[in-house]
């Protein structure tokens, strides 16, 4: 409790002086704010404003990865044993080990999972290989978590949280946040850097020209056409605004959404809330078959223009599937600023190997394109001049200082070993947070006023031992929250104006009690000791079944919701406390010591 | 501390201080009143059903500030030709400022739809400066992670209750409170089944309202408790009287402190419910039902039902 008011005395006082004082202020008592930072009562991120997100470890993804030589079979498997543990509590790899072995209980699982550094060899048992997921499976998390940490370090948050929930969850909470678009980007970018060399541009236009075939007359077929009209439209560059813009309907689902462009590496030019529609269509298996072999197609990083409707387009390329260099070769980043334009670029610095492999790419591949692509979205595509020594490289035209930042921030953390996916995020801004404090604090004071107000009207002097048990007990819980490191929540909040309410109830059943036993002739000493004798089981039932539902509440809950259970079962502890010991001694004390009456009403 | 300050009181507050109702004559009228309000709820779960929240169901729920005041339906059709799917849109004031809650359902990326949002909201209001305050993200699959989480805990809740009242009463008595605790959640959601969408709050089912109903389910227990404890000192006490006149008395003699104790809670709930905010509400209105739900049952479900037990019993013999 003190480290709580003392740390409210700390900012009431900062927030008085000016900038420069306030800093310097901060400098001389750095020791002993942490101090009472650590020790205070701390608000959740529904009360202070912050982003708090759940991350989910894809082991899927992670197991596709670790496989190779994968079949039909393999793929068919692990997306059953996907949507299996989507309704259940189990690992997936217990699940894919399972399906496995249902459909072929002689197979071996170490057909894909050969590893000789893992020991994981042809005669290996399912029981090995799986035991090896595991570890895998494991280590990601564990990795995926200091990887995390070091980003947000990197980004720069106070007091950052960020812990393990289950077997494949993490839970990050950072307080403040002033940009949670820029925040989600660095925590769920997996910071796969890639250089991959691009799709011939030859190719490229026949394959826009098949594909727009193949949604305009809506059948599939592979033999080349020569429709002039439409090698025309694919090979004039329109302006962007014609074609996005024209509501009339060209009759062909493609075209509906998509500019075709069909020059250089660029198959067309798709807008921002389009790209969904376009991902579709190009994902069906007959048109994926019209790509050239080894071709996909991706969106670049920043648009490269705007609709009239302010919708930002983007370029569609096409990629070659095999990865030429990885960012395991980058040693370091910077952010930079193009000499001429002074646009943000990031200059990135290879190894040696990665060095000599840049060099050769390079030089193999002068008047063409290499992607550089970072978790499947192109950043840059420059078309290579000449052979490239000494593994610098870079990615250029950035949006702002900031991006460049954030992709400096990722390579230098480091690559996910496998993809997170944001399953769960609450971001709250501080002045929302502020109100439901007020809403919160106002709530409590006024149900404090009220119930208090009532005990008085009701049992008289006892009723006001009562309420003074009702604000040590107030002062109690949050002495255990603060003792605990407990959060308070808003629902914590209600906890406690419920508290307040439930508390005096002990306090009810001891003075009925007492006013029983006063009806039946007793002298006030005995009533009382015979009141709060027979009261304490009935008390002690009751309050120990809602302790085990703030139990209960308290494993199943996430954030705000154990916040509630926690104070729930300190204010249950606190109560049974205050309103069975201290309000005993007080009447004792009175009666017994004082020889003065006590009224109960 | 001199005297008791019984000078100043002008009336002598004592609530059903030496009560002698018929409770457990009259009884039926108890099952026939419990039976319609359940039956009303079945018929409003088939009929209405419970509308999940974003907890639960998965989805995205954004509170957005405005500068000036909006009017629900408009914002809602604005946004319906942005969004790729039809958002549900609340309006509300908080400490004068102008608030929208807009949920949606989909998968795209949370960062698109957010600018979709303030740009649709900013082209068609012009002037009303939105910003996004909250944003709250469940993914399909964690929502089902938490319903189950829900499930389990409301499971595992009523079981402990139950082993607890059997270890420390007979198994009537468990066989009573948790008949009592299933009326109390069943009356309660189906009030929500009602009444969702007819007034002026989110009867949405999230976790807050789980945590709501498992608060009612401890606090509802609470009362009944009390008078189990009564009935169990009581069949010590007069053992010549008949079981209906123990439980009678009992119920009686504890009535005052039942409508006490859930007075002083309905109080504190209510000030939840008129003070707490717009993200309470539902939580405060969840257990303000259920107090009072709870309260009915404790007296007039729980025990009668260990009456009906034991008497079953001894005719059987």
């Amino acid at each position: 409790m003190y480290p709580t008011a003392q740390n409210y005395l700390i900012k009431s006082e900062i927030s008085s002086l000016g900038d420069d004082e306030a800093a310097t202020y901060r400098q001389d008592n750095y020791a002993k704010i942490r101090s009472v930072e650590e020790k205070a009562l701390k608000l959740g991120l529904d009360l202070l404003g912050g982003m708090h997100v759940t991350l989910e470890v894809r082991v899927e993804a992670l197991i596709s990865e670790l496989a190779s030589d994968t079949d039909e079979a393999f793929f068919d498997i692990l997306r059953v044993a996907t949507t299996e543990v989507e309704t259940s509590d189990e690992s997936i790899i217990n699940v894919f080990v399972r399906e496995f072995e249902r459909r072929d209980p002689n197979a071996r699982l170490s057909r894909y999972f050969r590893n000789e550094t893992a020991a994981i060899t042809r005669r290996s048992s399912n029981e090995d290989v799986a035991a090896y997921l595991r570890t895998e499976a494991d280590q990601a998390v564990t990795r995926a978590i200091s990887i995390i940490r070091d980003r947000v370090d990197r980004y720069g948050v106070t007091e950052p949280s960020i812990q393990q929930q289950g077997t494949r969850r993490v839970i990050v909470e950072l307080p403040g946040i002033d940009d949670p678009d820029r925040i989600r980007g660095l925590l769920k970018g997996t910071a796969r850097l890639e250089f991959r060399l691009m799709v011939d541009p030859a190719d490229n236009v026949r394959t826009l020209q098949r594909v727009i075939e193949f949604y305009e007359t809506g059948v599939d077929s592979t033999a080349a056409s020569t429709d002039s009209s439409l090698v025309a439209a694919a090979d004039t560059t329109l302006d962007i605004n014609d074609l996005l813009n024209s509501n009339q309907a060209s009759g062909n689902v493609l075209l509906d959404v998509m500019q075709p462009f069909g020059q250089g590496v660029t198959f067309g030019r798709v807008a921002e809330q389009d790209t969904a529609t376009v991902n579709r269509l190009m994902s069906d298996p007959r048109v994926v078959a019209l790509f050239p072999r080894g071709v996909s197609f991706m969106y670049t990083s920043s648009a490269v223009g705007t609709t009239t409707e302010g919708h930002e387009v983007y370029d569609l390329l096409g990629v070659r599937d095999e990865i030429e260099l990885t960012g395991d070769v980058i040693t370091d980043a910077r952010v930079d600023f193009e000499q001429f334009s002074n646009t943000p670029e990031v200059t990135m610095v290879m190894n040696s190997e990665g060095s000599r492999t840049w060099a050769r790419l390079t030089g193999a591949n002068v008047g063409s394109n290499v992607a550089i692509v970072l978790d499947g979205v192109v950043y840059s595509y420059p078309n290579v001049l000449q052979r490239i020594t000494g593994g610098r490289s870079n990615i250029t035209k950035l949006a702002n200082q900031a991006e460049a930042q954030d992709i400096v921030t990722v390579l230098k953390s480091g690559a996910l070993p496998a993809p997170v996916e944001i399953v769960q995020e609450s971001t709250v801004g501080p002045s929302l947070g502020a109100s439901s404090i007020r809403a919160g604090l106002y709530s409590v004071l006024v149900g404090l006023f009220f119930v208090a107000l009532f005990m008085i009207m009701y049992y008289r002097t006892s009723g006001l031992i009562a309420n003074l048990a009702l604000i040590l007990n107030l002062i109690f819980i949050l002495g255990i929250l603060a003792g605990f490191g407990a959060t308070l929540t808003l629902p914590g909040i209600a906890g406690i104006v419920l508290t307040i309410g439930m508390a005096v109830d002990a306090n009810v059943l001891i003075f009925e009690r007492i006013r029983e036993e006063q009806s039946t002739g007793k002298t006030l000493k005995a009533s009382i000791e015979g009141g709060y004798a027979k009261a304490l089981s009935a008390i002690f039932d009751s309050n120990i079944t809602t302790f085990f539902v703030g139990v209960i509440l308290y494993s199943f809950g996430i954030g705000p919701i154990q916040g509630f259970a926690v104070t729930l079962m300190a204010g249950i502890l606190s109560s049974m406390f205050t309103a069975i010991v201290f309000t005993r001694i007080i009447m004792d004390y009175v009666v017994i010591e004082k020889k003065k009456s006590v009224s109960f009403g | 501390m001199k005297k008791p300050i019984r000078a100043i009181t002008v009336i002598d507050m004592r609530i059903f201080e030496n009560s002698n109702l018929s409770i457990i004559g009259s009884r039926r009228k108890g099952y026939i009143f419990s039976g319609i309000l359940i039956l009303i709820s079945l018929i409003s779960f088939a009929v209405n059903g419970l509308e999940l929240g974003v907890d639960f169901k998965g989805g995205r729920e954004f509170v957005i500030e405005t500068s000036t005041v909006l009017d629900a339906t408009a914002v809602r059709s604005a946004l319906a030709s942005v969004l790729s799917s039809d958002p549900e849109v609340k309006t509300y004031v908080v400490e004068g400022v102008d608030q929208l809650l807009v949920r949606t359902v989909g998968e795209e990326d949370i960062d698109v739809v957010k600018g979709q949002l303030i740009r649709g909201i900013a082209d068609a209001f012009p002037g009303s400066e939105p910003v996004i305050e909250k944003t709250y993200v469940v993914s399909a699959r964690f929502a089902k992670d938490l319903e189950r989480g829900a499930i389990y805990s409301i499971i595992g809740s009523l079981l402990v209750i139950f082993v607890y009242v059997l270890i420390r009463f007979e198994w009537r008595f468990g066989v009573g409170a948790v008949t009592a605790l299933f009326h109390d959640v069943l009356i309660t959601l189906g009030v929500f089944s009602i009444f969702q969408g007819h007034i002026g709050f989110s009867l949405q089912i999230d976790q807050t309202i789980v945590a709501a109903f498992l608060s009612i389910v401890g606090y509802s227990l609470n009362d009944t408790v009390v008078v189990f404890d009564r009935i169990r000192e009581y069949t010590g006490l007069f053992k010549s009287e008949n079981y209906d006149t123990i439980i009678n008395k009992s119920i009686n003699n504890t009535l005052s402190r039942t409508i006490i104790t859930s007075g002083t809670t309905l109080l504190v709930v209510v000030v939840l419910f008129i003070f707490g905010g717009e993200v309470l509400r539902g939580f405060a209105f969840a257990l303000l039902i259920g107090i009072l739900i709870g309260t009915y049952s404790s007296i007039f479900v729980a025990s009668p039902i260990v009456l009906e037990l034991r008497n079953r019993a001894t005719k059987g013999r």
